[in-house]
């Protein structure tokens, strides 16, 4: 029973099923369900942005801000400027930090040969020093912002209990000062390694002002129309559902945002951030090319990051927090008989796009939850992907193949632990 | 002298407890330095199957495999530690009550779904355990104390005071006076408070103190909040504490 059965360095339990003699692979998910669209019925509006970050601790920001937004706008709530300002700020914290957990602990040791992470620290101490200083970064950004690195204490509906102070942003610019090379350093080395070759038709599927927008065949949505065009089927062999878009398989995440338009996503003002020349490198049909996109990602958003906070300081930062207005009975007629209010809540998350949809009833009580996670979405392309590797690799023997599986899957940072939620 | 052989688990959770682990930084280095870590599915592909010294285990054994893997781990290990709200408590998972499992696995997925998952519960309901590292997620100082501890030759302790005291050093406004409830009061502390200086509530993921007197804190409560307020409150975390379950009980029958 004490085992190694599942794929190693990814958070939650996967396994790959390989026929070896028919060539199949399926990809198996063992992770046990929570049921939380069943957990968030029966509590309130302001509880869902509590318990919904525990549905991953790796990207908790990423939850608490999609059902945040679900219920603003259900609630028809505007944030200010400042709040708009901060949870970009706490998602820019968010992407690096996972980002950086998982390029450097969980994908570098196979392409450098080292198991844990952390033996980077005796093989290459000043390129470690670099990883921890961009950990800190991402965990300081999250901690100033979101009250904590894990699992934000300090944003509420329409806004923030509390915002950080000038004198708190200013040691925020003093730290990401400190952190510009290795911000730089991480889009290099990541442009410098050999990933393996592989060759797939990938859909690559982004938001993009408001929509979901795919790379090739997929027609471009509304978001508000998330459910239609995602649809989730069940698998006998997994926990969790397998996302396709407009019946296709899709592929969501760092390399999908880059490749529908990065100038949009990570920009303030519409500015490009300088990354173009890492962009150019990328390889949009082969997915090992995530982590390279993750790389180009963690300068982006740590640019981000720093235009915001320079923005922040320049302006009078406004903590008020909108009241909800009641919507008439008017207003509410045409909705759904015993459900009041409705809202769709969506943002890139750092492994792509995540869904929130929350009803309530007119006294402020969850009675429908639905939630789309990333890696659904990208369950049916990681199949798909180790599928087509085992195709173009029977040349190789059955170890390195088995090996490179392990990386394409690690490539695609599962989170498995959402997936199944 | 041998470094102690240590095997680190997730089960069924939110990974995040383990996220605090790497975000220990440099003092997780120190820490690797005095400990041989010879299981760890997250963190590397090196793998012993045991027997170990200590088993640190983070989320709720909820499916078959788990909770027969948890039994396996008990028996190979001298030392079992909970790693945060989920293993210690049941946590957030813990508040789907058993008996409504299967309502949900067919609005979730659907009837012709075949089910994985058995319960929520904490590692205590299944096997004893030796200590509980608390929070949602923990905090990385008690984490290094912990260990520390471990480390020394010495039985883990608790710190002495509730979140209340914590809360005072961190200077906030007390929620109960402002008619929140919180369950500060009754809380172990270690936590710092830090939920209430964010501006949240605290709904006790540090686990109960020992002689803590729920039935006090409820009638202070009901002073301002309704009967549901004050169990959803009861249950955030603690939805598998039989200390508190047998509370909301009393609150339901009450109302009967």
């Amino acid at each position: 029973m004490i085992s190694n059965e599942f794929i190693a360095k990814i958070e939650g339990h996967g396994s790959l099923k390989i026929d070896w003699k028919n060539n199949k692979v399926k990809l198996n998910i063992h992770e046990g369900e929570r049921l939380f669209e069943g957990i968030l019925v029966g509590r309130t509006a302001e509880e869902s942005h509590w318990i919904t970050p525990r549905i991953c601790g790796v990207c908790p920001i990423a939850h608490n801000l999609a059902s945040l937004s679900a219920i603003e706008d259900a609630y028809g709530i505007e944030i200010n400027e400042t709040s708009k300002l901060l949870r970009k700020l706490m998602m820019a914290g968010q992407i690096i930090q996972s980002h950086v957990l998982h390029l450097f602990f969980l994908v570098l040791p196979d392409y450098i040969g080292i198991d844990r992470g952390t033996e980077l620290a005796q093989k290459d101490p000043k390129s470690f020093a670099k990883v921890l200083l961009l950990k800190e970064l991402g965990d300081d950004i999250a901690r100033i912002v979101a009250g904590r690195n894990v699992h934000p204490t300090r944003t509420t509906v329409g806004g923030f209990h509390k915002i950080p102070t000038k004198k708190d942003l200013n040691i925020l610019l003093e730290k990401l000062n400190e952190t510009k090379d290795a911000a730089e350093w991480t889009a290099k080395f990541f442009s410098k390694l050999e990933y393996p070759e592989l060759n797939v038709e990938l859909e690559l599927v982004a938001h993009k002002d408001g929509q979901i927008v795919s790379s090739n065949f997929g027609a471009t949505v509304s978001i508000k129309d998330y459910k239609e065009n995602i649809e989730e089927e069940l698998r006998d062999y997994s926990t969790a559902k397998f996302g396709k878009y407009q019946g296709r398989e899709m592929m969501v995440g760092s390399l999908a945002r880059l490749a529908i338009g990065f100038k949009e996503t990570p920009s303030v003002d519409g500015e490009t951030l300088g990354v173009d020349k890492f962009i150019d490198k990328l390889n949009f049909q082969n997915p090992f090319h995530n982590n390279l996109a993750q790389a180009i990602e963690i300068l982006q958003f740590y640019k981000q990051a720093r235009k915001i906070i320079e923005k922040l300081l320049q302006m009078e930062m406004d903590a008020k927090i909108p009241t909800s207005e009641t919507p008439s009975v008017e207003e509410r007629s045409g909705k759904t008989l015993g459900v009041e209010y409705k809202g769709i809540g969506a943002v890139e998350a750092p492994r792509g796009g995540l869904y929130h949809e929350i009803h309530l009833d007119s006294s402020g009580i969850i009675t429908y939850a639905n939630i789309i996670t990333p890696t659904v979405q990208n369950l049916t392309s990681m199949e798909k992907s180790s599928q087509a590797l085992l195709d173009q690799t029977t040349d190789k023997d059955q170890k390195e193949r088995e090996k490179l599986l392990n990386m394409l899957i690690r490539a695609y940072d599962p989170c498995i632990t959402c997936s199944v939620h | 002298m041998t470094k102690p052989k240590i095997a680190i688990y997730d089960f069924t959770d939110c990974e995040g407890c383990e996220v605090k682990l790497v975000s220990l930084r440099e003092r997780l280095l120190l820490i690797e330095k005095k400990v041989d870590i010879i299981n760890w599915r997250l963190g590397q592909e090196h793998f012993e199957s045991g027997p170990y010294d200590i088993t640190i285990i983070e989320g709720t054994p909820v499916t078959e495999y788990e909770i027969k893997l948890l039994k396996e781990l008990r028996e190979n290990s001298k030392i079992l530690i909970a790693l945060g709200a989920c293993a210690a408590l049941g946590g957030i998972p813990g508040i789907m009550p058993e008996k409504d499992r299967k309502v949900w696995y067919e609005k979730i997925y659907t009837a012709q779904y075949h089910p994985k998952g058995i319960d929520a519960s904490p590692l205590s309901a299944h096997v004893s355990v030796d200590f509980s590292i608390h929070g949602c997620p923990v905090d990385e100082d008690e984490v290094v104390k912990a260990v520390e501890e471990l480390l020394s030759g010495k039985a883990p302790t608790y710190c002495g005071y509730s979140v209340c005291f914590e809360c005072k050093v961190a200077g906030n406004p007390c929620r109960i006076v402002e008619s929140k409830p919180c369950m500060g009061p009754i809380t172990q502390g270690g936590c710092k408070a830090v939920c209430i200086s964010g501006g949240s509530p605290c709904y006790g993921c540090f686990g109960i103190r020992d002689q803590a007197n729920i039935p006090a804190l409820i009638k202070i409560f009901e002073k301002f909040a309704d009967e549901n307020e004050i169990k959803r409150y009861l249950t955030m975390f603690h939805n598998r504490t039989p200390q508190i379950t047998e509370q909301v009980k009393k609150i339901d029958e009450y109302k009967k």
